[in-house]
């Protein structure tokens, strides 16, 4: 059984500033949710954001929930809300 | 159909040309321009800053849920990304359909969806600072 998995993690916008990084490779331990993942980026980055309704997690460029299980060489994302507008 | 995000000026001529056709009676076609104030605030210019490869298939499912609702209807979208100086193009959305009235729905719930759920942000440049727009909210940027 593997002991860590490999995700490719990308920021954008607020959070790509906030963070300081447009994309990293990080390793969880296997059985990790979206909210693992955040957990960990936001002790490596403590600027990221820390109001979760200010973010959204996508796995495979799809939306997910926070408690949706990553997978070894996934892309997961965090994403502000978008522009909106009237 | 076409679904773009792009770095260059949109032509929207060229979106109405992918949705015309000699059954189509009505081409609707939105464009949102880059405007010089916002929040009460003068906007010097805008980025706007895409995640492309979620974006792309998102504005495919819109386009399809269009063809849905309004089956005749054909669709076309585009949205740049970087720098944007007041009165450029930011986003087209063209639809056809046989008649207007539908061809004026479908194009405004295409770019209602579109604003709500495709993955592209917006960073102001204005009078009182530099701020992302969430939604309602602007939150201050730091990069």
């Amino acid at each position: 059984m593997a002991v860590a998995i490999a995700v490719r993690v990308r920021f954008f916008a607020r959070l790509r500033e906030q963070s300081g990084t447009e994309i990293e490779a990080l390793q969880v331990p296997p059985g990790a949710t979206l909210e693992d993942v955040y957990d960990v980026l936001r002790r490596k980055h403590p600027a990221l954001e820390g109001e979760r309704k200010a973010v959204r997690g996508a796995i495979n460029q799809e939306l997910s929930d926070w408690s949706a299980v990553v997978a070894d060489g996934d892309e997961v994302a965090f994403i502000p809300p978008v522009s909106g507008g009237h | 159909m076409r679904y773009d995000v792009t770095t260059g000026p949109i032509d929207a001529h060229e979106l109405e040309a992918v949705v015309t056709h000699p059954g189509a009676g009505a081409i609707c076609t939105f464009s949102g321009i880059v405007r010089d104030n916002s929040r009460g605030q003068s906007v010097t210019h805008l980025d706007y800053e895409a995640y492309a490869e979620m974006a792309v298939p998102q504005m495919r499912k819109i386009g399809d849920e269009i063809k849905q609702r309004w089956p005749a209807a054909r669709v076309a979208m585009a949205h740049r990304t970087g720098k944007l100086e007041i009165g450029e193009v930011s986003v087209v959305v063209s639809v056809s359909c046989p008649h207007r009235h539908e061809a004026f729905e479908a194009c405004r719930w295409g770019i209602d969806r579109l604003k709500e759920s495709v993955p592209i942000w917006k960073k102001e440049h204005a009078a009182d600072g530099t701020y992302w727009i969430e939604g309602d909210e602007a939150k201050p940027a730091t990069g």
